[in-house]
């Protein structure tokens, strides 16, 4: 057991490795040796009582290697497994388990399988650890798909979203990839050794991640974050298709929710993005059909004809496409949307003229009451969707709406200088955050066989067109001209 | 007789025609085709019911003097249209479209007309069919159709071309004639491989055109006319001028271009006698074409550089001074006044052939810009004024200016409790602020894409052909059963 032990804490060596290849050399024999160790018996036995003598933070490789024995040799007590997993998982070494990408799969997918933790803990293990792996969030694993999907299901969507705001730009397959640097270097990107081959994450298909993103805009839609959930339907509609007529099921479903809450956040129909693919853009022109109806009805200045647009499609349809409560949120916005409206052609108007102008969906009339009237515009300025208050005149007259207009005031919309070197700044700062993923991706790229092949391709037929051009330059001269030094350079 | 009338405006209100209603007194009709008073007040009531266009005031013009400005197959076009549209005058031009269509061949038109005058008013000798003339017509017709056709035919085996040339104008004028447009297009362009000189060149374009314009197939006048346009004598090309620019107008009109339109009215060359085209229009006609549309779509300036000190125009404006004259208020800034000399002359507007259909379009566009103009000047104006200036008494302008403001032709906001209109000067300043803000932010969101989409391509996940919809299991769709957004 003591030679067990000795060997286990063997790496990584005290002190430090030198520099990145021999810690490289020293990590991949290390997780070897425990991988063959693990397959005896005796390994077994004692990882129970080994566990509390390998540090999970200094040596993760062989702590892992003793979690997944001792859970399968059930020698552990099941809560102090738990306990065991939740420390592990949360402080880690992320540069050793890059060489023990496939037992530390296995772990986080006990962790989405399992029903021993409470989904809540199981969802915030899952987001610290992936975070853990990759600081950037920036490449999709199998592991993002299961963890937006548990998060989704069981409702913790608060506790994933540290994954879910990130912006996922590489995916784990890509083909020819020439990395010269070994697994453990510092300042290799996230994209490089979250692979299929280090075991990280398993292989993808178009399938996951429109899925992945589908559940990420749902996850958003159940916060009623609009412009996040728009931003993420929006990225499975425009998916990339190789062909003029694919288009999945998936990107149909995301493209009805996105108008929909398009609807809900501008108050008017999103214009599809010009990259949409062809197939798509035909495939939501007819299957998209009452959604669009919906939507063109919501910008119209009277209530009866979205009405009659929703009546018609009836609820069933909607709750069968799983969109009745998407769609009941639309009908009581427009009346907001048509408040709202109005701020940019009155500046004050009485809660009498408001009611006359604006129509509740639900019953294509105005509503009865200037109370109610007045209940709706005072549930507007709670929630800040409208920037305004209600006034009641001392002598009596009707209350009025006045609305708050950034025109209005001094600077008549102005920033102040300050104001806005500080909002370009910010602007500046995000920008410049991408530059990491942009370095990533035209490293990649220049290391890709078929992008050097075909740049090679390129340079060659450049040489060959300027050798055309200077042959046919040189015989369109006539003998006269060529006293005059024109050909002289050539 | 009332009785019938209102049956026949009925009857032409359900075929979505407009109609222009004036008072039954006070125009040179024979009395008998006048309803008498009593009938004309219920007509009144009827009739406003019918349609909300309906105007107090009758049509300034006299008919007679009217038509005689025209010559060719578009004075019964006239006639029919005012027969149809207009109920003082409605007998008389119906009459008078009849003694017309019996001047001429056209078997159909005098039928239509006919029918028409037995409805509003049957009792007149007009409204009984001539039969034995009618026959006697068409037998004849068609005798010369024939004759026509075998003529031409025996041009075409002599192979002169200018015997086909001519046998072919004249078959096509008779096609005209008797009305049958389709064929007599045909006809006329037949005529083109044929043409040897300038003049005939012309001649074939104007039958066209003249045609088209009958048709009412703007995009064809406007074809037709750019194939005139090109390589003629300068000699022939002044004498047709006018002709050339009033059919554009006319066919940019019809395709709502109101713009270029007046462009092409504002530059007819005045000098060359009015009958060269008084088969299409009349000189009172170009004045107020030109004049109205410019006011729809000109501002002031250009109205004064472009309409009041255009001396080829001035000629035409001297037809028309009312239009001067609402050119002149609207330039010197009187627009109510300018205004009410346009409403005046509504009805008509509306008995006019080419301008009916745009009349709603060209006022309203004339008093936004009214409205517009109006409003410069100010950074707040009180309601009342503006009531005043422009308000009729059956509408605010309140509801007027939030239809403006909304559609985005006016920069202004309303407040309705201390009876303001703000107007919204542009701050340059904070639009360059937004403008800089949304830059960064879509140039992020596009980076990020485009780093996506790389992404996709290196790791081959885009979508593939072979597998069209439902290219997953429909498995997959079944854990989104659930909608989980709480009301």
């Amino acid at each position: 057991m003591d030679k067990l032990a000795s060997a286990l804490l063997n790496f990584p060596p005290a002190g430090g490795a030198p520099d990145d290849d021999r810690y490289h050399w020293a990590a991949k024999s290390h997780s070897q040796k425990v991988d063959q160790l693990a397959g005896t018996p005796h390994f077994r036995e004692s990882a129970a009582q080994l566990l509390d003598h390998v540090d999970p933070a200094l040596n993760s490789i062989s702590h892992l290697s003793l979690l997944s024995a001792a859970r399968s040799a059930n020698s552990l007590p099941q809560a102090e497994l738990l306990a065991k997993v939740s420390i592990f998982l949360s402080t880690f070494d992320a540069r050793q388990i890059r060489y023990a990408g496939k037992p530390f799969s296995v772990l986080l997918d006990w962790l989405v399988g399992w029903t021993l933790f409470p989904a809540s803990v199981a969802v915030e293990l899952l987001t610290t650890a992936l975070l853990r792996l990759d600081p950037t969030g920036s490449v999709l694993t199998s592991h993002h798909v299961a963890l937006v999907r548990l998060a989704f299901d069981t409702d913790n969507v608060e506790l994933a979203l540290p994954i879910l705001e990130k912006n996922i730009v590489f995916y784990p397959g890509a083909k020819g990839q020439l990395e010269a640097r070994p697994l453990c270097a510092s300042d290799l990107p996230p994209v490089s050794y979250m692979t299929v081959e280090s075991g990280l994450t398993k292989q993808l298909t178009s399938g996951d991640v429109l899925q992945y993103d589908l559940l990420r805009g749902l996850c958003f839609i159940q916060r009623r974050s609009w412009a996040q959930a728009l931003e993420a339907l929006e990225r499975v509609i425009t998916y990339p298709a190789r062909d003029n007529h694919s288009c999945s099921k998936i990107m149909v479903e995301a493209h009805n929710k996105w108008i929909l809450v398009g609807l809900l956040l501008n108050g008017k129909t999103p214009t599809l993005p010009n990259h949409t693919a062809a197939g798509a853009q035909k495939a939501f022109a007819t299957l998209g059909k009452p959604y669009q109806a919906i939507g063109k009805a919501f910008e119209e200045s009277t209530a009866e004809s979205l009405r009659t647009e929703f009546e018609s499609v009836g609820p069933q349809f909607f709750s069968e496409e799983n969109n009745l409560n998407l769609m009941r949120l639309v009908m009581q916005h427009y009346q907001r949307w048509q408040v709202l409206n109005l701020r940019r052609v009155y500046t004050k108007i009485s809660l009498e003229q408001m009611r006359a102008r604006t129509q509740s969906a639900e019953t294509a009339a105005p509503l009865a009451t200037e109370a109610e009237m007045e209940a709706l515009v005072q549930q507007m300025i709670d929630e800040g969707m409208l920037s305004g208050a209600i006034e009641r005149p001392a002598d009596g007259g009707p209350a009025y709406l006045a609305f708050h207009h950034h025109e209005t005031d001094a600077q008549g919309g102005e920033l102040t200088e300050a104001e806005f070197a500080r909002k370009m700044a910010r602007a500046a700062q995000r920008l410049a955050g991408l530059e990491p993923l942009v370095k990533a991706t035209n490293e990649r790229l220049g290391t890709n066989r078929e992008y050097v092949r075909f740049l090679a391709l390129q340079q060659k037929k450049d040489k060959d067109a300027r050798r055309d051009y200077d042959l046919s330059f040189l015989n369109q001269v006539e003998d006269e001209d060529l006293m005059t030094g024109v050909v002289a350079g050539f | 007789m009332a009785g019938s009338l209102l049956a026949f405006f009925t009857l032409m209100d359900n075929q979505d025609g407009i109609i222009v209603k004036g008072k039954s007194a006070a125009h040179s009709s024979p009395p008998t085709s006048r309803p008498p008073l009593s009938d004309s007040l219920h007509l009144d009531v009827k009739m406003s019911a019918i349609d909300l266009t309906l105007r107090a005031d009758p049509p300034k013009f006299d008919l007679e003097l009217y038509i005689q400005n025209y010559k060719g197959r578009t004075r019964f076009d006239r006639l029919f249209l005012i027969g149809r549209s207009s109920v003082p005058l409605c007998v008389d031009a119906l009459k008078a479209a009849i003694t017309e269509a019996k001047r001429g061949k056209d078997a159909h038109r005098y039928r239509e007309a006919v029918e028409c005058l037995r409805v509003a008013a049957p009792s007149e000798p007009e409204a009984t069919f001539d039969q034995a003339w009618l026959e006697a017509l068409e037998a004849a017709n068609l005798l010369e159709t024939s004759r026509l056709l075998t003529e031409l035919k025996g041009y075409k085996n002599n192979l002169i071309k200018e015997s086909i040339r001519m046998g072919n104008e004249d078959l096509g004028k008779h096609l005209e004639s008797i009305g049958d447009l389709n064929a007599a297009a045909e006809t006329y362009s037949k005529m083109r491989p044929d043409v040897s000189t300038p003049k005939q060149f012309l001649d074939v374009g104007k039958h066209l055109v003249r045609v088209s314009i009958q048709r009412r197939e703007w995009g064809m006048v406007s074809a037709h006319l750019s194939k005139m346009g090109g390589a003629q004598h300068a000699e022939e090309e002044k004498t047709v001028q006018p002709y050339l620019k009033i059919a554009q107008g006319i066919a940019l009109l019809g395709q709502d271009r109101f713009r270029d339109a007046a462009l092409s009215f504002l530059s007819a060359d005045s000098s060359i006698a009015a009958s060269t085209y008084s088969e299409i229009a009349s000189q009172n006609d170009i004045a107020v074409y030109g004049g109205l549309l410019a006011l729809a779509s000109m501002d002031r300036n250009e109205l004064q550089s472009k309409v009041l000190d255009n001396s080829q125009f001035r000629t035409f404006l001297e037809q028309a001074p009312h239009i001067r004259r609402a050119v002149t208020q609207f330039v010197s800034g009187r627009y109510s006044a300018c205004i009410a000399i346009l409403e005046s002359y509504r009805p008509d507007y509306l008995l006019d052939i080419y301008l009916q259909k745009h009349v709603a379009a060209i006022y309203f566009q004339i008093r936004s810009k009214c409205i517009v103009q109006y409003l410069i000047p100010f950074s707040c104006v009180s309601l009342d004024t503006m009531n005043q200036a422009f308000g009729g008494p059956v509408q605010g302008i309140e509801d007027e200016l939030s239809d403006m403001i909304q559609s985005g032709a006016l920069e202004a906001r309303i407040n309705t409790i201390d009876k303001l209109v703000t107007t919204k000067a542009a701050n340059p300043r904070a639009k360059m602020q937004e403008s800089a803000l949304r830059a960064a932010e879509n140039y992020e969101k596009q980076a990020l894409d485009r780093l996506r989409r790389m992404g996709l391509a290196a790791a081959e996940l885009e979508l593939k052909g072979g597998k069209k919809m439902g290219a997953f299991p429909s498995s997959q769709g079944d854990f989104l059963s659930e909608e989980s957004l709480e009301l």
